[in-house]
């Protein structure tokens, strides 16, 4: 599975949308994504790519697209 | 057994209270990583004892919950033995000698909330998330009665109701992913930190406690092992009393 499969799938998996809802997604915009389906991403994202996202990246991570830059950071490239 | 099979991370397990846990932990059939604030053989040697003598692994972790790094750090090394996480005990805290409030800095009061309280929720923040993977698990804060009652000095009995409420909140936000969250409010217990108050406040304080005497650590880690168990998995954002009832 590559790196784009696996950030996708986490998306489905975690936030329960449909693989053509995942990339318009944005944090607070939907009943799907919020706090508690946030955290939820967030353990299904470092699951995923064995991973520890800083608390300040947690914070950032507010779109589909966003999350792609933010995973950078780890040397994860989507 | 009441925890056969679980993991657990436990702070301040060096010694106290927290040592006890280890051990009634272990007893329960937890592994456990025992978070202890500097490395010392003679702490894991006693965790070596304890894996032999009831069948679990108990690993040693370090860091000051002063520094956010070294906790940081310390989850991480913990998280690398892919395992799931299943309890956490915020057990970790420091004490001061008694000293009016208008003569206490207040350097030193965020001294005391540093470790009692911010290290106890940043460990929280990080073990939570560990938990939620598997969409369940146990936090369980040490507090105190000071915490309750108020105490002889204002930071320390500050930072025990802060873990108090921090308790029930995070009960309330961390229920819906499975975790349930409680805090023991431990009274007179035997231990060098209690031993330090001195011989004034121990009388005063054993003249108020019904059972008349001191309690000690292991009557302290034995309600843990239950509340921490899936026996009380439906209790949380409870404060038990583990006093010998202080009235």
């Amino acid at each position: 599975m590559t790196n784009s499969e696996k950030y996708h799938n986490a998306f489905v998996t975690a936030l329960e949308v449909t693989p053509a809802q995942a990339p318009d997604l944005v944090y607070g915009k939907s009943n799907a994504w919020d706090s508690v389906g946030h955290m939820t991403l967030i353990a299904a994202l470092e699951d995923a790519f064995d991973i520890m996202m800083e608390m300040d990246d947690i914070i950032d991570l507010s779109s589909f697209e966003k999350g792609k830059e933010i995973l950078r950071k780890y040397d994860v490239e989507i | 057994m009441l925890l056969a099979g679980k993991n657990a991370l436990i702070t301040g397990a060096a010694r106290g209270i927290g040592a006890a846990m280890v051990e009634a932990f272990a007893a329960e059939g937890a592994n456990v990583w025992a978070l202890a604030r500097s490395q010392s053989d003679a702490f894991e040697n006693a965790l070596g004892d304890m894996e032999t003598r009831y069948g679990v692994w108990l690993k040693p972790l370090y860091a000051d919950l002063t520094d956010p790094a070294a906790v940081t750090a310390a989850i991480r090394l913990a998280m690398a033995d892919k395992l799931p996480l299943d309890i956490l005990v915020n057990n970790a805290g420091i004490m001061a000698a008694d000293k009016p409030f208008q003569l206490t800095a207040i350097a030193e009061m965020e001294s005391i909330f540093r470790v009692n309280f911010f290290g106890a929720m940043q460990l929280t923040q990080l073990a939570t998330r560990w938990m939620a993977r598997k969409g369940r698990g146990a936090v369980i804060n040490l507090a105190s009665i000071a915490g309750q009652n108020g105490g002889s000095r204002l930071d320390y009995s500050a930072s025990k109701a802060a873990i108090i409420s921090a308790t029930k909140t995070l009960a309330r936000e961390l229920a819906p992913q499975g975790i349930r969250v409680n805090a023991l409010a431990p009274g007179f217990i035997q231990t060098d930190m209690t031993q330090a108050l001195g011989d004034k406040v121990t009388q005063d304080t054993l003249a108020r406690t019904l059972l008349g005497r001191i309690g000690k650590t292991h009557e302290v880690a034995a309600v843990a092992a239950f509340l921490a168990s899936d026996r009380a998995a439906y209790v949380t954002a409870q404060v038990w009393n583990v006093d010998g009832g202080m009235l």
